[in-house]
C-alpha cells in the first residue's frame, strides 16, 4: 500500500486559518502549495511551520479541498486526477483522517463516536470492531461519556479509535499530539507505535515538535513556504541540515553568516569568522569547495556544545572558545545556556549539569565543539 | 357574557400548526442550501425569502391571490387536481400563513446550520457517510436547538397572520375567519369582550413562544 501525492494548490490567505498560534506576517501572503512525494507504509512526518500547507496537503488527500492540479492515488487507484478529471468524493477515498481539533462528535457517546460511520457494516459487527479499537486504545472506560466530559489525552484516542475502526486505507494525524501533557503524550506514542507495527498503513503525521518526528519518524518531509524543502531519514533530515531555513525549523540553533578567513586542505578545516549583533568570533569547519573571502552560513546544533568551567585541553576538540553566561532559560525538558563569546552561543545541557557544574548567569566558561557540527547551510531558503 | 365562539381560535392553530410543518421543511431546507451550498445568486434567494418579513401584508396577499387565483397556471392546476380553488378556503389561510412564516424560519435554521463546525461534517464524510446522512447524523442534531427555536417562532407568527390571510381567504364566519381577523370583527362591531378574550389567549400564547425560544437559544448548552 502506497499512496502518492502530487498537488499543485493556490493558498490565498493563512492555509491553516484554524490555527490562531500562525503569525500573519508570513502565512498571509498568497504563496502556492506545489509538492510531490510517495508514502509508503509507516510514520512519514510531515514537518513545517505553521501556514507552510501542511494541513492543506491532508485535507486535499482526503478529498476536503480540491487542489488546483495534480494527482493523488493510492496502489495505482486515483483518488484525484486534474488532467483525467478525477475528484472521487470524500465517503469513497477511505481516507482516515483525525482532525487538528479532533472533531469528536459532541453529541454522541466516545462508541457512538467510534461506531459512527460503518454504514454497510452490521450492527453487531459495528459494535464489535468499535469495542475491540477501544480496548486497544484502553479507552474502554469511557465509552458511554460524552466527548465533553473526557480528557484531552481520552479525546484523542477516541479520534484515532475513530478513524481506526473505519478500517482506512491510509491514516493521515494532523497534530495529534499538540494539546497534550508530557507523560499523556508518551504513551500514545508508544500505542501509535504498535498500531502502525500491526497494520502497516501508509500513515502521515503532521508536526512541527522534533521530538515527536525524531521518536516515530521513519521519513520526515519538511515543508517551507508549500515546497518540499528536505526529505529523509529524521536522523539526517536534522541531523545535517541541508538549508539555513531547516536548521531553523527542525531546532538547530546557532545559525551565523559569516566570512571563510582560512583554509587548510591538510587539517581538513577551513576558518569562519562568524558574527551577529553582539559581535564576532572564528570557528573551524569542515574543508570545503568555498573560497576564501566567500560569504557563508554555519549552524551548530546546540546539543553538540559543550560547556566546561576550565578550559577543556587535551581533546580532539577543535573549536574551544571562552565566553560569559548570558542567560539561562529552562525549556520543557532541557535547559539551553546562552553564552557570550563574541557571539552569543546556545548550548542546551540538562537541568543536572547545570547545578552540578553550579552554572549561574554571569559566570565565565568554556565552549567546545566538534569541526564537524558545524553545518555550512545555503543561506537561500 | 354570551356564549363564546371558539371557532377562530381552533381555526388559527390548526392553520398554523399545517403551515408550520411546511414551513419547518422548507425553510430547513433552504437554510441548509444558503448554509452549506455556494451557488450563483445565492443572496439573493436570501433576500428574496426575506420579503415577506418587510412587505405590507396585502402586497404578500395581492401576490397570492395572482398566484393562486383561476388565471394563473399554479391555481388552475391546484384546482385541476382538488377540484376546488384555494382562494376564500382555510387552505389558503394556510398558505398565507406559511408564506408569512417563512423568512423567519430560514433566517433562523441558515444561522443553526451555518454555527455547526464544518469539520464535524468533513469528519463524518471521511468515515463514509453519504451527504444525506451527515445531515441527519451531524447537522441536523447539532443545529436542533436553533431549528426547534426556529419553528415556535414560524408557529407564532402563523398563528398571528391577518393582513395576507384576510386577502387570501377572506372572512367567512365558521370557515375561514381565524382568530386575528375575529378580533378585528369583533372589534369592529363593539363586541369588546370577545375581542379582549382572543386577544389575551394570543398575547399569552404569543409570550409563551417566544420566551421558550430565547430560553432555547441562549440558555446554557
Amino acid at each position: 500500500m502506497t499512496l502518492s501525492v502530487r498537488i499543485k494548490k493556490a493558498l490565498r490567505s493563512s492555509g491553516n486559518r484554524r490555527n490562531s498560534e500562525s503569525p500573519g506576517a508570513s502565512a498571509a501572503q498568497p504563496f502556492l502549495l506545489d509538492v510531490e512525494f510517495d508514502v509508503p507504509p509507516g510514520f512519514t512526518i510531515l514537518f513545517g511551520a505553521s501556514g507552510s500547507g501542511k494541513t492543506t496537503t491532508l485535507r486535499s488527500i482526503s478529498g476536503i479541498v480540491r487542489p488546483d492540479a495534480g494527482r493523488i492515488a493510492i496502489n495505482g487507484e486515483v483518488l484525484f486526477d486534474s488532467a483525467e478529471r478525477i475528484d472521487l468524493p470524500i465517503r469513497r477515498r477511505g481516507v482516515g483522517y483525525v482532525f487538528q481539533d479532533l472533531a469528536l462528535f459532541p453529541h454522541l457517546t466516545a462508541l457512538a463516536n467510534v461506531e459512527f460511520g460503518m454504514s454497510k457494516v452490521s450492527r453487531p459487527e459495528r459494535r464489535l470492531r468499535a469495542e475491540a479499537m477501544m480496548e486497544a486504545l484502553r479507552i474502554s472506560h469511557a465509552a458511554g461519556r460524552k466527548p465533553r466530559e473526557i480528557s484531552g489525552g481520552e479525546a484523542q484516542r477516541v479520534a484515532l479509535a475513530r478513524a481506526l475502526a473505519y478500517q482506512p486505507r491510509i491514516l493521515l494525524l494532523d497534530e495529534p499530539l499538540s494539546a497534550i501533557d508530557e507523560a499523556t503524550r508518551r504513551g500514545i506514542i508508544s500505542d501509535l507505535k504498535s498500531i502502525n507495527r500491526e497494520l502497516r498503513l501508509p500513515i502521515i503525521y503532521v508536526t512541527h515538535s522534533r521530538q515527536e518526528a525524531v521518536s516515530l519518524g521513519e521519513r520526515v518531509i519538511v515543508y517551507e513556504r508549500g515546497r518540499v524543502v528536505a526529505f529523509g531519514e529524521p536522523i539526517s533530515v536534522f541531523g545535517t541540515p541541508i538549508t539555513a531555513s531547516v536548521a531553523r525549523l527542525t531546532g538547530v540553533e546557532n545559525i551565523f553568516t559569516g566570512q571563510v578567513v582560512g583554509k587548510s586542505e591538510d587539517a581538513g578545516t577551513m576558518t569562519v569568522e562568524v558574527s551577529d549583533a553582539t559581535g564576532a568570533c572564528h570557528v573551524d569547519v569542515p574543508f570545503g569547495n568555498q573560497a576564501l573571502g566567500e560569504h557563508v552560513t554555519v549552524a551548530v546544533p546546540s546539543g553538540d556544545i559543550l560547556l566546561a568551567t576550565e578550559e577543556p585541553r587535551s581533546t580532539s576538540l577543535r573549536n574551544r572558545m571562552r565566553g560569559k553566561i548570558t542567560a539561562i532559560d529552562e525549556e520543557l525538558n532541557r535547559t539551553v545556556v546562552r553564552v557570550n563569546a563574541g557571539v552569543i552561543w546556545s548550548a542546551s545541557v540538562t537541568r543536572q549539569a547545570v547545578s552540578e557544574l553550579a552554572l549561574s548567569e554571569g559566570q565565565e566558561v568554556w565552549l567546545a565543539f566538534k569541526t564537524h557540527s558545524c553545518y555550512l547551510v545555503d543561506r537561500s531558503s | 357574557m354570551a356564549e363564546i365562539d371558539w371557532f377562530p381560535l381552533a381555526l388559527s392553530l390548526r392553520v398554523a400548526l399545517i403551515a408550520t410543518v411546511f414551513v419547518v421543511i422548507f425553510g430547513v431546507a433552504l437554510g441548509w442550501l444558503l448554509a452549506r451550498r455556494r451557488f450563483f445568486g445565492r443572496e439573493l434567494l436570501d433576500a428574496a425569502v426575506t420579503l415577506p418579513l418587510v412587505l405590507p401584508p396585502t402586497v404578500l396577499g395581492y401576490y397570492l391571490l395572482v398566484l393562486l387565483g383561476r388565471r394563473s397556471p399554479i391555481g388552475q392546476a391546484i384546482e385541476a387536481i382538488t377540484g376546488q380553488s384555494l382562494v376564500f378556503t382555510w387552505e389558503g389561510a394556510v398558505v398565507a400563513a406559511a408564506i408569512g412564516a417563512l423568512p423567519l424560519m430560514v433566517k433562523t435554521s441558515r444561522a443553526a446550520i451555518a454555527s455547526v463546525d464544518t469539520n464535524l461534517e468533513d469528519a463524518a464524510r471521511t468515515l463514509g457517510e453519504s451527504e444525506l446522512r451527515v445531515f441527519w447524523r451531524v447537522t441536523m442534531p447539532l443545529a436542533s436547538r436553533g431549528i426547534i427555536a426556529a419553528s415556535m417562532l414560524a408557529f407564532a407568527r402563523a398563528l398571528g397572520d391577518f393582513g395576507a390571510t384576510l386577502m387570501v381567504a377572506g372572512n367567512i364566519p365558521g370557515r375561514t375567519q381565524t382568530a386575528a381577523i375575529a378580533i378585528f370583527d369583533a372589534a369592529q362591531a363593539g363586541r369588546d369582550n370577545y375581542a379582549l378574550v382572543l386577544v389575551l389567549i394570543l398575547s399569552v400564547v404569543a409570550l409563551v413562544l417566544v420566551y421558550s425560544t430565547n430560553k432555547l437559544t441562549t440558555g446554557e448548552r
